[in-house]
């Protein structure tokens, strides 16, 4: 469903990715883990359209999206880690928006925002503005408005960060219905409670490229480290050398 | 419903719940405009009165003045008040506003001295000053009674010439006359500013609230997405524009102002005049709506785009008062400069006199700025470097001195970035500004040659050098074969009649500057072998060898990793630039369309020294030609047609030329430096 083939994005001589090559299939949660400035967010945007590869591919639901941007979009939620919302839109309008910007028109995207209004619990303070809304509902509007279209993939740029245990637990209840609905799920992360609790696969990033991947727990026995967090550690601390599985 | 008009609807919507924006775009012009307006007035009027209502109180001093004193008593402006012999201490102690000081009684027909003091910088002290000036004019007069009297003569004896000023200009053209002057700088100036915070919010905004990349991963074409904005912002600027047309009008025509009336003026503006401006305020509030949205787009915060804004609104304000400076006239080159043409247009409507060509000539050439604006706002739309910053270059910044800099820029090419060499072309021409503008005044020739040698060849092979560059692939330092030179021959020897052409085309439009062009004449024209050698080093060889090491070396060196058009274009138009003077821009044309020719050929061949021998044909060509006597005339008219017959001819010429030279090299590759230069090495694929 969403594949990424020997990606490299570079600025100026700087490798932020390096011939990166992984697969999330429909039904799949997968955590792509690393430290900050480890290429994870660079890897997501090149996958969304947002940057333009050095080299290599990416795909999305048998889009490639160097060919075809738009149409990959049209198949992805993107769910950024920084949560823009727009500050004088209500959150009705919000969704609203990004659902005819997806092409949903009349009652179709009458009912579409509807059923994520529901869906999210954001009937309390649907005509609120969004400028003025708490940080748990403004993540419940983000999702709200990334899911409005029903796209096949989801991409989630650390989708808990700054989010208390409450709006966690929503967006963690929201991941495994979307897995149960067979979609591909692929989110970025530092926290290694949420890996355990939600992927199917991991895959760990050091200075743009993937030095392990595999379940977590197969992660976690090839490090021979007793937790994921300690196998996280040992893999980004150590020198250059692959670990894959 | 279209993409773009689901942009535009929501950030209208999103736009005018923006208080900031709403400020500017409404309340300003309908509130805040009139009610300004007329308190400055009902200021100065208050101010005038006052200063009218209180007496000056004045002195007279000096012998025999008693007439003068009863003049001055019967004035009811003035109250004369007596003080000591400092006169200026008087003044300047606020005794007195203004002292009349008079000289010896004279008999016979001599003049008496007499001398207003007061002080020019107090206004009451220059209303005493008129005031006293009227008295001692009223005194003036009946001591001229007197005297044609005592000799039995009429009053008119002394009037053999009686002058009145009688001005035909309505009062209504007065008016537009006086307001014309302020209101179109004032338009231009509220059209910005309805574009200058909308266009920050949609852009830099967006981007300050993380907004801009949730937006970009929708399916929103980036065609759709600048235009949605870009039609918001203009609106606004439109809107914004309108309505401050509006509220100006009904402030000033409808005689809420006691000013007008008071200096006998109206103000009465045309409905077609109005629709006019606000026509032309449509293609100028979208060039600002795009230029300010594909600047700020560059920024990551509200307050960076404030700051980046800021130096081209100040840019723009300067063409917009051009109309305010008596002398300056509306001509096609004002009408096609940006701005300044639909502040002129402006000013023309509210005086009620409009030449309909140069009004459509402003209307055409600000809908195609625009429509630059447009497609550079979208294209750092597009531009990943402008949305999301440069990735890990930030980090990677090179520190250090200047020229430490400048050689971590160049990388593993040996040349200069463009950026670089186009910071380097600005030094020298400010160095040549102030350096080579008084080296030719206090030395006249021999000046312009230093100013050649020291200002352009010495710092350009100093910038070499101490850059680190590759002198040879800066330089372009490749030797031409034989047949690429005959072929340069032919392509410099084509161009020079077809440059000529649009030379002698461009007077049509542009005014000539007959004393520049005698003065050039006299410096390019030899009468003897001596003078006609100097010449040629001085015009021919020294700038075939300094202008073409800065613009065809540096310059070029530079850019060749630009598309082919590009480096032409800039290089032309650099160089068309450099050669501007004070005087006049008659010059910039030719030399640019000059410049693009000898570049594509330089490109070409990768050798700068076709380009020293194309500029030192042309030169020495113009050089040895109006030194013949016979040929002076043709040359020094530029209002003559060149003969119709060397056109064709000098195509053919140009053509075969420029065919050669394409036969016998390779079209250098897009993006990479110079033809045959050394490919990059692996790491930097």
């Amino acid at each position: 469903m969403i594949r990424f083939e020997r990606l490299t994005k570079r600025y100026g001589s700087l490798t932020a990715v390096a011939d990166l090559s992984l697969e999330v299939r429909g039904g799949e949660v997968y955590a792509l883990l690393g430290p900050n400035g480890a290429g994870k967010t660079t890897a997501l945007r090149c996958l969304a359209s947002l940057l333009a590869p050095t080299s290599g591919t990416t795909w999305v639901d048998g889009v490639c999206t160097q060919d075809d941007p738009v149409g990959v979009r049209r198949r992805l939620a993107f769910l950024a880690a920084s949560m823009g919302l727009y500050e004088r839109l209500s959150a009705t309008e919000l969704v609203q928006y990004f659902g005819q910007l997806h092409g949903l028109e009349g009652d179709r995207l009458d009912e579409r925002v509807e059923a994520m209004i529901e869906l999210f619990g954001i009937e309390s303070f649907r005509d609120r503005l969004c400028g003025r809304l708490s940080t748990g509902q403004r993540q419940r509007v983000s999702l709200a408005r990334a899911l409005v279209h029903d796209p096949p993939a989801l991409i989630l740029d650390e989708p808990t960060i700054g989010l208390d245990v409450l709006s966690g637990q929503t967006i963690y209840e929201f991941i495994d219905r979307e897995r149960a609905r067979g979609k591909a799920v692929l989110f970025s992360t530092h926290q290694m409670d949420e890996v355990d609790l939600l992927a199917d696969r991991v895959g760990v990033l050091r200075a743009g490229r993937l030095v392990a991947e595999g379940s977590p727990q197969s992660v976690v026995a090839d490090t021979g480290e007793a937790s994921l967090a300690r196998a996280f550690l040992s893999l980004v601390q150590q020198p250059e050398q692959g670990v894959g599985s | 419903m279209s993409t773009w008009r689901v942009v535009f609807r929501k950030e209208l919507r999103e736009t005018l719940r923006d208080r900031r924006t709403l400020l500017v775009m409404i309340v300003v012009p309908v509130m805040l405009y009139p009610v300004l307006l007329i308190t400055m007035e009902q200021l100065l009027i208050f101010g005038m009165r006052n200063l009218e209502a209180e007496a000056s109180p004045v002195a007279v001093v000096g012998e025999g003045a008693a007439g003068l004193e009863e003049v001055v008593d019967r004035f009811e402006t003035l109250r004369r008040v007596s003080i000591g012999t400092d006169l200026e201490g008087a003044i300047r102690s606020d005794s007195v506003t203004a002292v009349v000081s008079v000289g010896p009684a004279i008999e016979g027909a001599g003049s008496r001295a007499v001398v207003v003091l007061f002080d020019a910088a107090a206004d009451r002290s220059i209303r005493g000053q008129s005031e006293l000036a009227r008295a001692v004019a009223e005194w003036e007069d009946s001591l001229l009674a007197r005297r044609l009297d005592e000799e039995g003569l009429p009053r008119s004896f002394a009037v053999p010439v009686s002058v009145a000023d009688s001005s035909i200009a309505r009062p209504d053209e007065l008016g537009g006359y006086t307001l014309g002057r302020i209101l179109p700088l004032l338009l231009v100036i509220m059209t910005l500013l309805g574009a200058f915070y909308p266009a920050i919010d949609l852009a830099a905004g967006e981007k300050e609230r993380g907004t801009l990349e949730t937006l970009l991963t929708a399916p929103v074409p980036g065609r759709d997405l600048v235009i949605g904005k870009f039609v918001t912002v203009a609106l606004i600027g439109v809107v914004a524009a309108g309505l401050n047309l509006a509220s100006m009008l009904l402030t000033v025509q409808t005689g809420v102002l006691q000013a007008t009336a008071i200096l006998g003026l109206e103000v009465s503006i045309s409905a077609l005049a109005v629709l006019v401006i606000f026509l032309a305020l449509i293609p100028l509030a979208v060039l600002f709506g795009a230029l300010f949205l594909g600047i700020a787009v560059g920024a990551s915060s509200f307050k960076e785009a404030q700051n980046a804004l800021t130096p081209v609104y100040m840019l723009v304000i300067i063409p917009a008062m051009l109309p305010i400076f008596p002398g300056i006239e509306f001509g096609p080159l004002m009408a096609i400069l940006p701005v300044a043409g639909v502040s002129f247009l402006f000013r023309d409507l509210m005086t009620g006199g409009t030449d309909v060509g140069l009004g459509a000539l402003v209307l055409v050439t600000t809908s195609l700025y625009a429509l630059a604006a447009l497609a550079f706002a979208a294209r750092a739309f597009g531009n990943e470097r402008t949305l999301f910053g440069g990735g890990g270059e930030a980090s990677e910044a090179p520190s250090g001195s200047f020229m430490e800099r400048i050689r971590a820029r160049r990388g593993h090419a040996q040349v200069p970035s463009p950026g670089v060499a186009v910071l380097f072309i600005v030094f020298v021409a400010v160095a040549f500004f102030w350096g080579g503008i008084p080296l030719q005044i206090f030395f006249r020739e021999r000046g312009l040659l230093a100013a050649e040698w020291l200002l352009l060849f010495a710092p350009a092979l100093a910038f070499v050098v101490l850059g680190g560059f590759d002198p040879v692939r800066t330089l372009s330092l490749k030797r031409p074969t034989g047949p690429q030179a005959a072929a340069s021959i032919l392509v410099i020897f084509g161009a020079m009649p077809l440059v000529w052409v649009i030379g002698w085309l461009q007077t049509f439009v542009l005014p000539v500057p007959w004393e520049l062009l005698e003065g050039l004449e006299e410096l390019v024209t030899a009468e003897t072998l001596t003078r006609l050698a100097w010449l040629l080093l001085l015009l021919a060889v020294t700038p075939a060898i300094c202008e073409e090491v800065v613009f065809r070396g540096v310059l070029l060196g530079g850019m060749r990793t630009l598309e082919p058009w590009r480096i032409i274009v800039l290089n032309g138009v650099i160089f068309g630039a450099f050669h501007l003077s004070f005087e006049t821009v008659i010059r910039f044309l030719p030399t640019a369309a000059l410049g693009m020719v000898i570049t594509w050929s330089v490109w070409r061949t990768g050798s700068i020294w076709i380009g020293a021998l194309m500029h030192l044909l042309n030169n020495g060509t113009i050089v040895v030609l109006a030194s013949i006597p016979a040929l002076q005339e043709l040359f020094s008219d530029p209002d003559r047609p060149p003969p119709l017959w060397l056109v064709p001819v000098a195509l053919v010429i140009f053509a075969a030329g420029v065919r050669l030279l394409q036969n016998m090299t390779e079209p250098p590759i897009a993006g990479l430096e110079a033809p045959g230069s050394i490919p990059p090495s692996p790491e930097t694929l």
